[in-house]
């Protein structure tokens, strides 16, 4: 009998990724995501989760659409002008879209782990072949697949007859846009799955992000010393925009047998006269293609033939470090605060999430401070960057026993209070945020110059409203709410757009207000009065966090069931 | 080994009940996953909690620790109702559940450390503790590796460990031994033992009756929800037995038969209708 049942997968199990088995397979795939979606809308928390799912497509569609069609109307322009020359900005701009956005939207992309699918008689070719479709309606695709299609479109009305070849070119484009993101992620999560590795590259980007803070003063001051003040600012623009050619031409060299380069030079053939170099350009894109896909299949061959991404270093033997703590005291505020200061740092994601903002903050202030606001001071210029900071921190406060995994059952069964480790938490990622915000505020000083004491107030005062506000609703959607994160992994993660989307809607709420009480109170030209309707508006959302906490217990209590089930679920 | 565990049930403290449920019912929508359960664990006990799998075990486990609300009925832990007195309560038991309830991200010493300070224990005994249980569970050559990176019986260990590192008075383990090597096994049976002839009380579930048979002096059955057998295993054999026919099957019994026996199960009867596998 046992005979017979493997004749028959053996029989079932050849036809490689498009053989019957494996149609089989994925059909089989298809009605368990479908049935995981149904089954979801079994509890108002899946319902809820299903809608929000929806209403982000919908957002980040009417993005697409919206870049879509700038796109397309810089891509009909270019080739009804002939100014053929900067068709790869629009090649450069689909690609950063398609493989920025993954990495900046990792944590809230439900991925599912094909891993688990190796238990059962799946080949390499249909392995490697889900690895490539799952995830496909993901935002970045969506984007970029939008964009690709304005861009198509803008060609298309310029000139018709050019359709096929530019839909052919943008077709292979965003497959080597999807197999880069994908080869990307994987290769990421293998480096960052060894914690040595994981330290290291958080050093570095530390020390980046700091060095790039550093260097754009450094430049002024250089600027400024080598320039005499009889020099005027129409010399000064002369010079930069000499420089900027210069850059430019170096960068055009290289960037032309880069991938977008190459794909815009494919479309921008007819008007050169020059179909070998066409042709050259589409092969070395299809080389890229290849390439591209074979460093994706050795990392996906090495999951397939089960390698696990060890986290393990050589064993060493005890030493003193091993019994220090990082916070004295025994109580159980200590006991978490230092759980988290140990494991933030092994984290990479939520690293980048709370250093992020502060490069958001070097590109923010160079707008203000170049005249983007229509060459007016923007007084809301140094607030702004400030604020930036806190939105690093949103992941961490809005779903902040999401990191616990089978350990919420461990804060349960202890004798501490859940009210306990939501205050230990909020003690600690209100410093991490005082933290951020202080440098964040230091930086924009340097780069915007010293704020007014009254700016600097009403900045204060928003900070004291904004933290007690987010860290009550952090709570609250923790305990109501909660999605189980993998801060090991930057890709494959499973995201809630539901908190995702509720806490955007509170970031907004909190920064309407802010701005709305700057706003009202300079139109009726007592801008200092801001600070005090600030900090009343502080003291309320201060004593709403205090009553948060205090029925935290009964809330926890309450979604016990669902906290651990969701937390302590089995991936 | 039962033997040594009939001693202990003449000692004073069991006079006191450690665990005492009473009507203990608990429905997730329209299944009843336990109905009607009462049983008392005497103080020093070693409490072996059996059933066939979904016959309610982990979730009686879990309203007894207060992860799960009952539906209805009582809990009392050391004469003390659970709901009125949980902090304090949990001062006084250890659990290991289901899933374990490990914090993947830390390492072994870190994750003891945290959990010893969760019940306000003193830094020095934390710190103490946490090198005697690393070496008593052979963990003390992967104190750098994360506990996501451990093998399945290692956290189990180190799950124990972290049940035990406050000195509960009552243990609760839902299925302790599963994937733990036989040295393993045995040094957590000495450990186990060890703590109930201190006067400590265990509330075990286990699929491995071996384990039961050597170790508890007491044993309840549920099935279906519910309660179908409850006493020592020497009133759980004279019960049986008296169900079979010819008196003298009652030495030769095992737990094994008599928990097929009050279960009414027959694997092989199930096996048998599978005719295409070997």
């Amino acid at each position: 009998m046992a005979g017979l049942a493997q004749a028959e997968i053996q029989t079932t199990g050849s036809g490689g990724p498009f053989g019957r088995m494996a149609r089989r397979q994925y059909a089989a795939l298809v009605v368990m995501r479908w049935r995981m979606v149904t089954n979801n809308l079994r509890s108002v928390q899946g319902a809820f989760e299903i809608g929000a799912r929806g209403i982000g497509l919908i957002i980040y569609t009417i993005m697409g659409i919206a870049l879509g069609f700038g796109l397309g109307g810089g891509a009909y322009s270019i080739m009804k002008t002939g100014h053929l020359q900067f068709m790869p900005v629009l090649f450069w701009t689909v690609f950063l879209v398609w493989q920025v956005l993954p990495i900046a939207l990792a944590s809230f992309q439900e991925q599912f782990d094909l891993n688990g699918l190796l238990r059962f008689p799946v080949g390499f070719g249909s392995f490697y072949l889900l690895n490539l479709v799952f995830g496909l309606v993901d935002v970045p695709t969506i984007l970029g697949g939008i964009c690709s299609a304005g861009i198509l479109t803008g060609i298309t009305l310029a000139r018709p007859q050019l359709f096929f070849k530019a839909a052919c070119v943008l077709a292979l484009f965003a497959l080597f846009n999807i197999l880069l993101a994908r080869t990307v992620l994987a290769w990421v999560d293998r480096w960052l799955a060894k914690r040595r590795t994981r330290e290291v590259v958080s050093a570095i980007f530390l020390l980046m992000m700091l060095s790039l803070q550093l260097l754009n003063p450094a430049l002024r001051s250089e600027a400024h010393f080598q320039q005499p003040d009889k020099v005027t600012t129409k010399d000064n623009q002369q010079k930069f925009m000499n420089r900027f050619r210069g850059w430019t031409k170096n960068a055009h060299a290289l960037e032309a047998w880069l991938p977008p380069g190459l794909a815009a030079a494919v479309v921008a053939e007819p008007q050169e006269g020059t179909p070998e170099r066409s042709m050259m350009s589409l092969g070395i894109l299809g080389l890229y293609v290849l390439a591209t896909g074979a460093v994706l299949g050795v990392r996906l061959r090495a999951e397939f033939r089960g390698e696990r991404l060890s986290e393990a270093p050589a064993a060493r033997k005890r030493n003193e470090s091993d019994t220090k703590w990082v916070l004295d005291g025994s109580g159980p505020i200590a006991a978490v605060i230092e759980k988290e200061l140990r494991t933030i740092p092994r984290s990479m994601p939520l690293l980048f999430a709370m250093g992020a903002p502060l490069l958001t903050v070097l590109v923010i202030s160079t707008l203000f401070k170049n005249g983007a606001m229509g060459g007016r001071p923007f007084q809301l210029a140094f607030p702004l960057c400030v604020c930036y900071a806190l939105l690093g921190f949103t992941q961490l406060i809005f779903n902040n026993l999401g990191a616990e995994g089978t350990g919420i059952q461990m804060l349960f069964l202890s004798p501490t209070p859940i009210r306990t480790v939501l205050l230990a938490k909020n003690l600690l990622h209100g410093a991490l945020f005082a933290l951020v915000a202080c440098l964040a505020a230091v930086l924009a000083t340097l780069r915007l110059g010293q704020p007014d004491l009254t700016l600097l107030a009403i900045t204060a005062a928003w900070v004291l409203f904004a933290l007690p506000t987010n860290l009550a609703a952090g709570n609250l959607l923790s305990l109501t709410m909660p999605y189980r994160v993998n801060l090991g992994r930057v890709s494959r993660q499973r995201g809630s757009q539901a908190s995702a989307l509720v806490s955007m809607l509170i970031q907004a709420f909190v920064m309407g207000f802010g701005v709305g009480a700057l706003e009202i109170c300079s139109y009726l030209d007592k801008r200092w009065l801001a600070a005090p309707v600030l900090l009343a508006l502080a003291a309320v959302s201060l004593v709403v966090w205090m009553q948060v906490l205090a029925k935290a217990d009964s809330l926890a209590n309450r979604n016990r069931e669902n906290l651990i089930a969701t937390l302590a679920k089995t991936e | 080994m039962p033997g040594a565990c009939v001693t202990l049930l003449s000692l004073p403290h069991m006079e006191t009940a450690a665990i005492q449920t009473h009507g203990l019912t608990r429905c997730f929508g329209a299944l009843t996953a336990v109905q009607d359960v009462t049983f008392t664990v005497a103080a020093g006990q070693f409490f072996g909690f059996l059933g066939p799998n979904g016959a309610g075990k982990s979730t009686t486990i879990k309203m007894l620790t207060g992860l799960l609300e009952p539906t209805a009925g009582t809990i009392e832990i050391l004469g003390k109702p659970f709901t009125a007195s949980a902090l304090d309560l949990k001062r006084q038991i250890g659990v290991v559940p289901e899933g374990m309830a490990l914090l993947g991200r830390l390492t072994a010493p870190e994750y003891l450390r945290f959990v010893g300070r969760m019940y306000g224990l003193e830094r020095e005994t934390v710190n103490r503790r946490t090198e005697e249980l690393l070496e008593f569970m052979q963990l003390a050559d992967e104190r750098r590796k994360l506990v996501t990176d451990f093998s399945h019986g290692m956290q189990k260990k180190l799950a124990l460990a972290a049940a035990v590192i406050h000195g509960p008075r009552v243990l609760f383990l839902d299925e302790p031994f599963e994937g733990v090597d036989a040295i393993a096994a045995g040094m957590l049976k000495t450990m186990l033992q060890g703590m109930i002839n201190r006067g400590a009380t265990i509330f075990l579930t286990t699929h491995v009756l071996e384990i039961v048979e050597r170790l508890c002096s007491h044993v309840a059955i549920i099935h279906q929800g519910r309660l179908v057998a409850n006493g020592s295993l020497a009133e759980l054999r004279a019960g049986v037995a008296s169900t079979l026919p010819g008196s003298e099957s009652e030495q030769r019994l095992t737990l094994e038969e008599m928990f097929l026996s009050i279960v009414g199960a027959s694997a092989q009867e199930q096996t048998q209708e599978l005719s295409w596998l070997a």
